[in-house]
């Protein structure tokens, strides 16, 4: 199973059209891209994955991944994640209505509060909702029932990743739902790994993005009567940085392969500890190889770098995926440790 | 720079089947102590009964006694050894490298000469590149050949020399025409072929590593012939020859594989255990960490089975993964957080104290991870950004 190479040449034309420095930039200003967002939607990009039938673009689940691997690549500031493999996800897969707007998701937080009562009505709060002040539509799924909540209604109080994205906190009062029971293998569980696969797919784009801007930028930065790239200790930076591109991307690539089949939690657990800490290592390496350039709001590493730094802590930091790996490897035992590397979630 | 992700066939997973059933057979978990990976012992009964089943020199012509086979089929059957600890010692060198150096550049009457019984596992071959003073600047060594009838004389050391106690052959990089002043390094090197136990001015000594363990030798030439049926290739061109010949060291298994026998044991031991969370986490983050290494060193064999030279990605990965060997290592010691005894009743701790006091060599060996970020840094400044 591959990518079909249209999708990448497509969505890689339209953001590197669309996402330039100044729109990001602007992005994070008005707290938003409309513009980005239409452009990318009047395509179908959003709904990849989500089958014709229930309104979707049709198309695999490894495609709509190659398409969020760019959106981390190009830092497109919209809820790609959200809109499709998610929210939209959960939606179709109970065969809800998916809504001509932006659908979004609750992660999931200890201070959440929302409940929805016996007649689906929604009242409470979730937090840290990825551009939530811009969606048409609340998917939320518990207790072997998905819920698509329209958010028009909700209060909604502003806050912002590390990165200047919305992940907004939104308080529902007697909100009306629609529902439906949620199919096999949609609950809160699933929603989870796909949250961190869909995060693993943005950051293998993000590291790749950083790596090849700091070996140009280390190219053209001139010291000593020679570019800085030249120096061993620069190099080191360089070769540490493509490095943790390179293993960002065959891990985000292997478990989205095994996504697509079937079960992979083992890969996508094992691909979210491991690129949480490539983010952690290759940022560091890109930052230092920039000097004080990188920390500029005025030159574009930022928009990868402090990407990363969100992404990295959703769906699981290092240590939620580091006991889930652990555990995995504990049940396998030591005569079945190598087979778990080897088969992983096909053993 | 791009690394693919591949899967095995079934016909590759059939032979990771076998390899394992082999193992399990011939060496259940508590019935041999485990090396560490490439380190592992050199035991010639083993290395018969891996040739009987055609797993030795396997990426070989049938023609000269090999199957022909792929470098994913090689792959797989290595990552097992390794894993296992299995002692692929004396085997080890001729299969990874010299046959194929002798096939790719040598003529008929050597292949005949050195194939067939390297495909039996029954010759081992040591490395003669590094000398006094020439580690990662290669391409200094003097070790010196004067032109005689029908052959060479030798003159010089080498050092480092992995095994040359136990093996039967060493291949060497040795200079057949001298530097002319402000000339090329790299031209007038050869390759060639020297029996280590039937060679007369051949001096082989033991330079004893820190844990007073036999590893090293010292092996001297003085006045020693060498035929010219023994020069691999052509004369003066053995820099190139050597430089493939590397290609061929790095990049797999042995790269990231060494502590895995020591990881393996310590879950072995603590199975049943009520473990602590530091314990669990640090099983998830190291198997995590395997997991991605090896895709990425297996996407490297496919990329050979696909006819590329991919040298930027295998020393990438070399590096990378030796480095890893080393995080392995500190974190165990970490997680022990006692003294280590070499004689303890724990196999893991015994393999443990193993590691820590051989591991820096995992960074230095085959080329220095400093000399393989050179390799790399130049191949990326090619990227575009
Ligand atoms: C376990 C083990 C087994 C070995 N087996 C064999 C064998 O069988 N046959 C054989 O021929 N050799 C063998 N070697 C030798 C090995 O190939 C050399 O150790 C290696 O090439 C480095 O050379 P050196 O030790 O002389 O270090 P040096 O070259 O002296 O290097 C010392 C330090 O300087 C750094 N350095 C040197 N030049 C540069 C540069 N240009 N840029 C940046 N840093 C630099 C090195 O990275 C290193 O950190 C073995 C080594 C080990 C540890």
């Amino acid at each position: 199973m591959t990518v079909d190479s249209l999708i990448t040449e497509t969505a890689s034309r339209l953001f590197a059209e669309q996402c330039t420095h100044s729109a990001i930039q602007l992005a994070e200003a008005e707290g938003g891209a409309p513009g980005i967002w239409s452009a990318f939607a009047e395509t179908g990009f959003p709904w990849i994955s989500l089958p014709e039938e229930a309104g979707g673009s049709g198309g695999t689940l490894l495609d709509a991944l190659e398409v969020l691997r760019l959106v981390g690549y190009y830092a497109a500031p919209i809820p790609a994640a959200e809109t499709g493999i998610l929210g939209g996800w959960l939606l179709a897969s109970a065969g809800l209505e998916l809504p001509e707007g932006i659908v979004t998701v609750a992660p999931g937080s200890r201070a959440d509060t929302l409940m929805i009562d016996g007649d689906g009505n929604a009242s409470g709060s979730v937090h840290n909702v990825p551009w939530g002040r811009h969606a048409e539509r609340l998917a939320i799924v518990r207790d072997g029932l998905v819920a698509s909540i329209p958010v028009a209604g909700a209060h909604v109080e502003h806050a912002t990743s590390l990165a200047g994205e919305p992940r907004d906190t939104l308080t529902f009062t007697n909100a009306s739902s629609d529902r439906a029971a949620a199919p096999a293998g949609v609950d809160e569980e699933s929603l989870r790994f796909r949250g961190a696969l869909s995060r693993v797919a943005l950051m293998a784009g993000a590291i790749e993005k950083m790596s090849q801007l700091t070996v140009s930028y280390t190219n053209e930065r001139e010291q000593f009567g020679r570019p800085v790239a030249k120096f061993q200790a620069v190099q080191q930076h360089l070769v540490w940085a493509s490095q943790d591109a390179a293993l960002a991307r065959m891990a985000a690539e292997s478990a989205g392969r095994q996504a697509n089949r079937g079960d992979a939690r083992f890969e996508i657990a094992s691909s979210k500890l491991v690129v949480n800490q490539a983010a952690t290592r290759a940022t560091k390496a890109c930052h230092q190889a920039h000097g004080a350039m990188g920390m500029t709001q005025e030159y574009e590493l930022h928009h990868s770098s402090r990407r990363l730094w969100a992404w990295r802590s959703e769906y699981g930091g290092v240590r939620e995926w580091s006991n889930w790996v652990g555990d995995a490897a504990i049940e396998a035992g030591a005569d079945g440790l190598y087979p778990l590397i080897t088969g992983g979630s096909n053993l | 720079m791009r690394f693919t992700p591949t899967e095995l066939t079934i016909d590759e997973r059939a032979l990771q089947l076998e390899v394992r059933e082999f193992l399990a057979a011939e060496l259940p978990p508590g019935s041999h102590e485990p090396g560490l990976g490439m380190s592992a012992r050199s035991d010639r009964a083993f290395s018969k009964k891996m040739a009987d089943r055609g797993w030795v020199g396997m990426a070989l012509p049938k023609e000269w006694g090999g199957s022909d086979k792929k470098a994913v089929d090689r792959f797989i059957v290595v990552e097992e050894m390794l894993r296992w600890g299995a002692p692929v010692g004396y085997h080890w060198v001729a299969d990874r490298q010299t046959g194929s150096v002798i096939n790719k550049f040598g003529n008929d009457e050597q292949r005949e000469r050195f194939l067939p019984s390297i495909c039996r596992g029954e010759i081992g071959f040591s490395i003669g590149m590094s000398e006094p003073d020439s580690g990662s600047d290669l391409a200094s060594v003097s070790t010196k050949a004067d032109r005689d009838d029908g052959g060479w004389i030798l003159n010089g050391t080498k050092i480092w020399t992995s095994s040359a106690h136990t093996n039967d052959w060493f291949i060497c990089l040795v200079r057949t025409t001298p530097v002319e002043p402000g000339g090329n390094k790299r031209e007038g090197l050869s390759q060639v072929l020297i029996d280590l136990k039937n060679t007369e001015g051949l001096e082989l000594s033991p330079i004893p590593f820190l844990n007073g363990e036999h590893h090293f030798n010292e092996v001297s030439f003085h006045d020693v012939f060498v035929p010219d049926e023994n020069v691999v290739g052509q004369a003066g061109m053995g820099w190139n020859q050597n430089t493939t010949e590397m290609a061929y060291e790095r990049g797999g298994p042995d790269r990231w594989l060494s502590p895995f026998s020591t990881v393996e044991q310590l879950l072995r031991e603590t199975q049943g255990g009520d473990l602590e969370r530091p314990v669990v986490e640090l099983f998830g983050e190291l198997t995590a960490r395997w997991w991605a290494l090896r895709n990425l060193s297996l996407s490297v064999a496919r990329l050979i089975d696909d006819g590329d030279a991919p040298s930027v990605e295998s020393s990438l990965v070399k590096e990378m993964g030796t480095r890893f060997e080393l995080e392995v290592i500190e974190k165990l010691v970490e997680l022990v957080d006692h003294e280590l005894v070499s004689e303890s009743e724990s196999l893991f701790q015994r393999l443990l104290a193993q590691c820590v006091l051989t591991g820096p060599g995992n960074t230095i060996r085959g080329g220095t991870i400093e000399i393989l970020r050179s390799v790399a840094a130049k191949g990326l400044q090619g990227l575009p950004a």
